[in-house]
């Protein structure tokens, strides 16, 4: 219960705090969850993609 | 008052008592049944019923099925006997459990390396791949360097100059991957008259995808006996017609992979076919990840969108309405 | 006639009381909310039986023969014509019989952070993929990679010698590109460079003072000028006669401007020139 008044109070209270924690929160939720994502797919898809054998061909730098 | 009586009971009452008015007779002039009241669904009832309707449906049922046959010269629903055999539509390829067939599988990008060696050393004697760039391969299979070093080896014509001639320069990286043949006549006279097709889409444009062009390049086989194949041709189940021009290209040991695969004959079509497959979609890797972005989000956005309507709704639906009537006072 | 039957049957004549099979008794009929006047005498509409049947529905009446009472066949309650069972038979309530939706509410005193997180997340998710929507349509707008594949040239400068012009195609026009001597360098920089057409300083147009890169292409009306001619040693407009210096500067003639430098960087390590 203290949780949950906590945020009301913080976020949800005045609309406009809560129409901008929205809009940052859509930002920081499409660098994250595009982050996570590629987490994944590497993740299932290790020693598949390029990124992965790249090394093996590159001879300087 | 009135209200309280449901709409169906008040039409139970209405035709009870019509009917029985009519045993009753001294009351009705006319006799009325319920069946024969005009009212707006015995009006479309009538209408269906009438010979007008048979008529007319009869005549768009027939009209219907003798457009179609003159459309495609037989009946609909009835099987055609064709003078043909099974064999001429090819065999059916078995599915294989490619690297990149999941939802969420990526292409195997050391197998398209591989895939494109067998490529180049193989296939590219006949077969172009016009759509692929050099810059293609940076970044898929191989680096900047190999990719350009690879590009220079070929010579390309450019121009005008400034003398106002065409002239030749080593390869770029923007610059398609070279041609065999100058046009498709060459490539005809080439191959017998057989044209060999752009490699480039081949997994799109075939029946089977993946799995077709994997069974063709290892299903070469002796012809079966009874099986006519005429010189210059060769027996391959998978072909649709079993007689192809193209000949049985792929032998263990043909190329020499740098990565110390053994190089089979299945293992190097298995390869050749990613590499196509991949060449077919370049975008593949990008559109499953996308994939998986989209359902997420999309999944989620449902969800959260069925409790918000509940939310906004439920106050409207719990809303009642009563009327007490006024209380007199002076009782 | 119909009509007339039906609306007959449904205005009156239903037992105002009768018994359930239930044992309850049932009055449907009856209205009562309906007071009786406040004054006696007084003529209002609500008197103490608005429903008495009418004449024409039988009932008894008094004749000149005497009182008579009639009563027709057609007539017959017009709701619970069948037998009812106990078992079947409705529960009478005193309340009006409601739908009950409260299952249906979200508690909204408890659950109130709760909600507005679920509106919030909502609007998070829908913005964010609005974003993305609209980013994508406007990437799908910009130059494909074939194009820009061929929007970089590279010139590797060490085939070409000091004092020499070299002239390549990029984007579908002409770049010139000099490797100045020392002398030209010194000639470029010492010129008053202030009281030009376009005034603009050598230090300004070269990256490196031995390398000068412009586009080829006439500031006047885009011929392509002759290098290594003109009055100031430098290029030479074949169509309306410009002239422009060592630096590419317009001195004499209709040209307007300095010939353009396009946007270009030096690699270092292998002594190429990126255009682009």
């Amino acid at each position: 219960m203290s949780v949950s008044s906590a945020l009301y109070n913080t976020f949800f209270k005045r609309n406009s705090v809560f129409v901008g924690t929205v809009f940052a929160g859509a930002f920081a939720f499409g660098v994250g969850f595009d982050i996570g994502v590629t987490k994944f797919y590497d993740a299932w898809n290790k020693g598949k993609q390029w990124k992965d054998i790249r090394h093996k061909y590159v001879t300087e730098e | 008052m009135l209200s309280r009586l449901s709409a169906g009971a008040f039409k139970k009452a209405a035709s009870a008592g019509a009917s029985r008015s009519a045993v009753n007779g001294a009351r009705s002039a006319s006799v009325r049944f319920a069946s024969t009241q005009a009212s707006g669904s015995a009006a479309l009832e009538s209408v269906l019923n009438s010979r007008a309707a048979l008529a007319t449906a009869t005549a768009v049922s027939v009209g219907t099925i003798a457009w179609y046959t003159h459309l495609y010269g037989n009946l609909p629903f009835l099987g055609e006997a064709h003078a043909s055999h099974l064999s001429d539509e090819g065999l059916h390829p078995q599915a294989y459990p490619w690297s990149h067939k999941g939802v969420l599988d990526t292409f195997d990008h050391a197998s398209i390396r591989r895939g494109y060696q067998v490529y180049r050393e193989v296939c590219a004697a006949c077969h172009s791949l016009d759509r692929i760039a050099w810059r293609n391969l940076v970044g898929v299979s191989h680096t900047a360097d190999e990719a350009r070093a690879m590009a220079e080896e070929v010579e390309y014509s450019d121009g005008p100059g400034s003398d106002g001639e065409m002239f030749q320069r080593p390869g770029k990286l923007a610059d398609y991957m070279p041609a065999p043949y100058p046009n498709e006549e060459a490539a005809r006279a080439g191959n017998a008259g057989a044209y060999p097709p752009d490699l480039s889409l081949i997994i799109k444009a075939r029946h089977g995808g993946a799995d077709y062009v994997f069974s063709l390049l290892t299903g070469y086989q002796d012809p079966p006996a009874g099986v006519e194949i005429r010189e210059g041709m060769n027996y391959n189940p998978y072909f649709p017609g079993g007689a192809i021009s193209m000949a049985r290209v792929l032998f263990d040991g043909l190329v020499e992979y740098d990565d110390g695969t053994p190089a089979t004959t299945s293992q190097m079509a298995k390869d050749v076919v990613t590499f196509l497959s991949w060449a077919s979609e370049p975008e593949h890797d990008e559109r499953k990840k996308y994939g998986i972005k989209a359902v997420i989000i999309f999944s989620v956005l449902t969800a959260l969108s069925l409790y918000v309507k509940r939310f906004k709704w439920g106050p409207i639906k719990n809303r009642k309405i009563s009327y007490n009537p006024p209380a007199d006072k002076t009782h | 006639m119909a009509t007339f039957q039906a609306v007959k049957k449904a205005v009156a004549l239903n037992p105002t009381v009768r018994t359930l099979p239930s044992g309850i008794p049932f009055a449907p009929l009856l209205n009562a909310a309906v007071r009786a006047p406040h004054d006696p005498h007084a003529h209002g509409e609500s008197g103490p039986r608005s429903d008495v049947a009418p004449r024409w529905a039988g009932g008894p009446s008094l004749r000149s023969s005497g009182l008579v009472t009639k009563t027709y066949t057609s007539v017959s309650p017009s709701v619970n014509v069948q037998q009812r069972f106990i078992s079947t038979s409705a529960v009478r309530k005193d309340a009006p019989d409601v739908p009950d939706f409260s299952h249906y509410r979200t508690n909204p005193e408890s659950n109130r952070a709760l909600s507005y997180f679920m509106v919030g997340s909502l609007g998070v998710i829908s913005a964010s993929a609005a974003k993305s929507s609209v980013s994508e349509f406007l990437q799908s707008m910009a130059a494909s990679a074939d194009v820009l594949a061929l929007a970089k040239v590279e010139v590797d400068l060490s085939t070409i010698p000091e004092g020499k012009n070299v002239i390549i195609k990029w984007r579908g026009k002409p770049v010139f590109i000099r490797h100045r001597t020392q002398s030209e360098i010194e000639e470029a920089r010492s010129s008053d460079w202030k009281t030009f057409r376009d005034p603009q300083s050598d230090e300004d147009r070269v990256k490196k003072p031995e390398w000068l890169v412009m586009l080829g292409v006439c500031t006047h009306l885009g011929c392509v000028p002759i290098g290594e001619a003109g009055d100031y040693g430098g290029w030479f407009c074949p169509c309306h006669g410009s002239h422009y210096d060592i630096s590419g500067r317009a001195r004499k003639g209709p040209a307007p401007l300095n010939l353009e430098v396009p946007q270009y960087e030096f690699s270092e390590v292998d002594e190429k020139l990126v255009i682009g």
